[in-house]
């Protein structure tokens, strides 16, 4: 009996332990994946808040009304057609075709969702309608506004699909998200339901893209971490280092030369960055990949981002050779190469990119206020300041002078993705990079996709991006 | 020994009249409350009085005939009152009357605990009885392969005159009283057969939650008697393997894994479901909706699998954990029944109850809050169901019964203890 009376403690212990378990998962999944399951389009409970409650205002940082709900009940958004269209992946359409806008994704504040409960007696006892928290956005609308009629207007990106993200690198606030073509939140056509080019789909966040030569960034900053002569090493480009049965060819076919890797980075050359991934292996670069987030899950407060992709399998040394150019089932999202070029900007930072400044109370009050957050450690202080330094010789004298900008110190780097697009082989235009500047601590990262070149597609916007900040801030 | 006596004991529970009174004050207020909400409901009025009088027959006038574990009796009676609440409030705007009909279920299940507390205290031969149980047993676990309907793609209901009841929730009962009598007496053979019919016949059904449950108390039975751990380690590798193979044969238990793997990618068909329930918890965050708030209705049966995402939208996820909190007492206080028990049989009744209680607790929250795969069994006492009700009121009951005798056996050793003091103080006894 009393074996039999250990052995029954010890059977409970099991049961209890696994109640346990169901309990702590149970906290845990709400705290971390509530607001996104609550968020969720396909929730109905927010949909019937919407006729009880008066959804609160959303405002820009400057204090423009980007979203409100007029005396129908029916949301607005800005009167100028321009600037809500520019604004729509960020904030959201009525029909709640654009995922995670923060019309839907802060829903819990705009819907009043976190009022506290003597608020909601008070109200009541006044017999009025409930009305939600107004929310203030770390984002500008005129950037937004400015960023989509350089994208539609230019010459080279006019009608094409893309996205561009503008963040302050110290601190993580998202300036800008925009993500093309873009389409009017109040009134939607049958053209936009039924274009190709998916207008309804946020590619800021959403698309996972080949990184391209943006992502030799990385790879310089693991040749740094893990080949103490990389500085000195000479590399060859003949235009096609053969690997097994292919060849690695550089964009138009170019030849470098002999080489170091920071004249490698400055004309980005391809032989050079597949010749660096092989000395580095796989399992390195992937190392150093993944200190830049990739392969992580991104569980940011404020967006929803899709994950970036490093792949984990056993990989030929063809595809290794291609990753350390960013190509072979490498994926990011515009947002995550912004964060990347970030980083190096903010000493080997990254900062969570944030979107909310402030929640206020119907009365006025600031209910809450939020603070920046340090995402991860990328990379050391040491190596991110040579990369600053390759960088700003890539829009110095490299690929990326289109990006320059007078009175600026600009560093990027530009990417020329290969990709294949409904079976047809087609070039991606990526720019990521950032002003030095304590004044203006900015980064972007823009996409133009079948834009082609990196260089002279991508870099011109970045650079009008970068006129604008100064403009506006610089003063 | 009067009842006086009873009460002076050492390790006897004294009932808790502030416990009892803060339960019945908290239901009578809850569904006044309701009641009064827009219009006025006779339900909610009725309920507003039967409830917590149910609750205080069942807790403090019941006792009065026996001893009995308090605590335990408070806590499953307090979980039997919530689920009557919460069904309640899913009727307020939906026409049905599940609530009132849970009552009914509710006091149907007070009877039926009583019943199985006398069958434990007062049945002392059960040589004749177990083979009865055991043959009635069997019978109510083919009748619905003969006459039962399907569903939810489970076989396992049958219909008697309008009313549905499911057999594999009373055969529980039965299952429990079978393997502690021929494991005590180490008649392996006789509960093993009967164990793999019921497991046949459910697998035949498809009601593999049902089969899981049997199949894990079984396990822990077993070992708790033998201490055998070969064994329990083959037992244990068999069901993974059983769960391996049905993976691969049964299409829907393949759906299964993939929507709890990922819901959302599934929203538009099966993965529904708990893509309603995760986000009905999360609208309640911590402290809820309150009371009658929310959505339940959208999410599929969310009177009986679901039930507890209706809890944690209605009272937030705090309060789901307080009642997973209030389920671990009462495994903890059916360990001690069973640590304290005298005789084997008892020791594995009262053990077999608490762990069937504690894995079908584990496995209907663990998959609402889908940690595990999602498997159509009730919450123990709340869910929506007359025979889920009375199986787990009749398991009280074992677990009441096996108190109670413990509790004599105990009254019994301290009277023994004193009439031997008492004549050891007595100088001039004879034989001591």
């Amino acid at each position: 009996m009393k074996q039999l009376r250990t052995r029954f403690r010890l059977l409970t212990l099991v049961v209890i332990a696994l109640l346990l378990v169901a309990g702590l998962y149970g906290v845990y999944s709400v705290t971390i994946y509530g607001s996104r399951w609550f968020s969720n389009s396909r929730n109905t409970r927010y949909q019937s808040a919407k006729r009880t409650v008066i959804a609160g205002d959303i405002l820009d940082r400057n204090g423009v009304v980007m979203a409100t709900t007029d005396s129908d009940g029916e949301r607005v958004y800005q009167s100028s057609i321009k600037a809500r269209r520019a604004s729509v992946h960020l904030i959201g359409d009525r029909e709640g075709n654009v995922a995670n806008g923060v019309d839907s994704f802060q829903a819990n504040y705009l819907l009043g969702f976190e009022t506290s409960l003597s608020e909601r007696v008070a109200a009541l006892l006044r017999g009025e309608t409930r009305r939600g928290d107004d929310v203030t956005l770390t984002a500008d609308s005129k950037l937004n506004t400015h960023i989509v009629n350089a994208f539609e207007s230019g010459v080279n990106t006019k009608g094409k699909s893309g996205a561009a993200v503008v963040m302050n690198y110290r601190t993580g606030e998202v300036l800008a998200l925009v993500s093309l073509p873009v389409f009017d939140p109040q009134n939607l056509t049958e053209s936009d339901r039924n274009n190709a080019q998916h207008p309804f789909w946020n590619r800021a966040l959403q698309s996972t893209l080949a990184p391209g030569s943006t992502f030799k960034i990385i790879t310089a900053a693991s040749a740094f971490e893990n080949l103490s002569d990389i500085a000195t090493h000479q590399f060859t480009c003949t235009g096609a280092t053969k690997v097994l049965d292919q060849t690695i060819h550089d964009y138009r076919m170019a030849q470098h030369g002999n080489l170091t890797l920071e004249r490698a980075f400055t004309v980005s050359c391809n032989n050079a960055f597949a010749q660096c991934a092989l000395i580095l292996e796989d399992a390195a670069l992937r190392k150093t990949a993944e200190s830049f987030g990739f392969n992580d899950n991104f569980l940011f407060r404020d967006l929803v981002v899709e994950n970036s992709v490093y792949p984990t399998t056993n990989r030929n040394l063809v595809e290794v050779a291609w990753s350390g150019a960013g190509q072979s089932q490498i994926g990011a999202t515009p947002l995550h190469m912004c964060m990347v070029a970030a980083a190096i900007a903010n000493n080997g930072v990254m900062m969570e990119p944030r979107l909310l400044l402030q929640v206020k109370g119907p009365g006025g009050v600031v209910r809450m206020r939020f603070t920046s957050k340090e995402y991860r450690r990328a990379v050391s202080t040491d190596i991110a300041a040579t990369l600053q330094t390759f960088m700003k010789n890539v829009v110095a004298s490299g690929t990326g002078t289109a990006a320059r900008v007078n009175g600026l110190t600009i560093a990027g780097k530009t990417g020329s993705a290969e990709a294949a697009v409904d079976g047809q082989a087609v070039t991606h235009a990526w720019f990521v990079g950032y002003i030095e500047s304590s004044k203006l601590p900015y980064a972007c990262a823009v996409l133009v996709e079948s834009g082609d070149s990196g260089g002279s597609v991508a870099a011109p916007l970045a650079a009008s991006i970068f006129k604008y900040l100064l403009d506006t801030y610089g003063k | 020994m009067s009842r006086r006596d009873h009460a002076s004991t050492p390790s006897r529970r004294r009932p808790d009249r502030r416990l009892v009174s803060a339960m019945m004050l908290f239901f009578f207020s809850a569904f006044l409350l309701l009641a009064l909400k827009g219009e006025l409901r006779w339900q909610g009025f009725a309920l507003a009085f039967a409830v917590p009088l149910l609750i205080y027959i069942a807790t403090m006038w019941l006792p009065r005939f026996f001893p009995a574990d308090k605590l335990l009796l408070a806590i499953a009676n307090f979980l039997c009152a919530l689920g009557v609440l919460v069904l309640y409030t899913t009727d307020l705007d939906g026409g049905t009357s599940r609530g009132l009909q849970q009552a009914v279920y509710y006091s149907v299940g007070i009877a039926v605990m009583l019943f199985c507390i006398l069958l434990v205290r007062y049945v002392r031969n059960w040589r004749f009885l177990i083979k009865l149980v055991m043959l009635g047993a069997a019978g109510l676990m083919v009748l619905p392969l003969a006459i039962g309907t399907e569903q939810n793609g489970a076989t396992n209901w049958i219909q008697i005159s309008g009313t549905s009841l499911q057999p594999s929730e009373l055969v529980k009962l039965a299952l429990l009283l079978i393997l502690s009598y021929y494991m005590s007496r180490r008649k392996f053979w006789t509960w093993m057969l009967f164990a793999v019919f019921c497991l046949g016949v459910l697998m035949l059904q498809k009601d593999l939650g049902t089969a899981l449950i049997y199949y894990i108390t079984a396990l822990f039975m077993f070992y708790a008697n033998t201490g055998n751990l070969p064994l329990t380690g083959l037992g244990v590798l068999g069901g993974v393997g059983a769960a391996l193979v049905g993976y691969d044969r049964f299409a829907h238990v393949k759906k299964r894994v993939a929507i709890w793997i990922n819901p959302w990618l599934y929203y538009e068909t099966h993965g529904y479901q708990i893509a309603q329930v995760l986000m009905a918890i999360a609208s309640g965050g911590i402290f809820g909706v309150g009371l009658g708030l929310g959505a339940p209705r959208v999410i599929p049966v969310y009177f009986t699998d679901c039930i507890f995402a209706v809890i944690c939208e209605q009272f937030g996820i705090a309060f789901g954990i307080l009642v997973l909190v209030m389920y671990g007492i009462l495994i903890l206080r059916g360990t001690s029944i069973a640590t304290g028990a005298r005789s084997s049989f008892l020791a594995l009744l009262a053990m077999g109850a608490t762990v069937m209680l504690g894995i079908q607790t584990f496995v209907i929250i663990g998959g609402v809050l889908k940690l595990i795969p999602l498997t159509g069994v009730t919450m123990p006492f709340v869910s929506y169901g007359g025979t889920s009700l009375v199986s787990c009121m009749g398991l009280i009951g074992f677990l009441q019964g096996v108190a109670s005798i413990n509790q004599d056996d105990l009254e019994y050793d301290y009277e023994i203890s004193h009439s031997l003091g008492e004549a050891a103080a007595l100088p001039h006894a004879d034989g001591l």
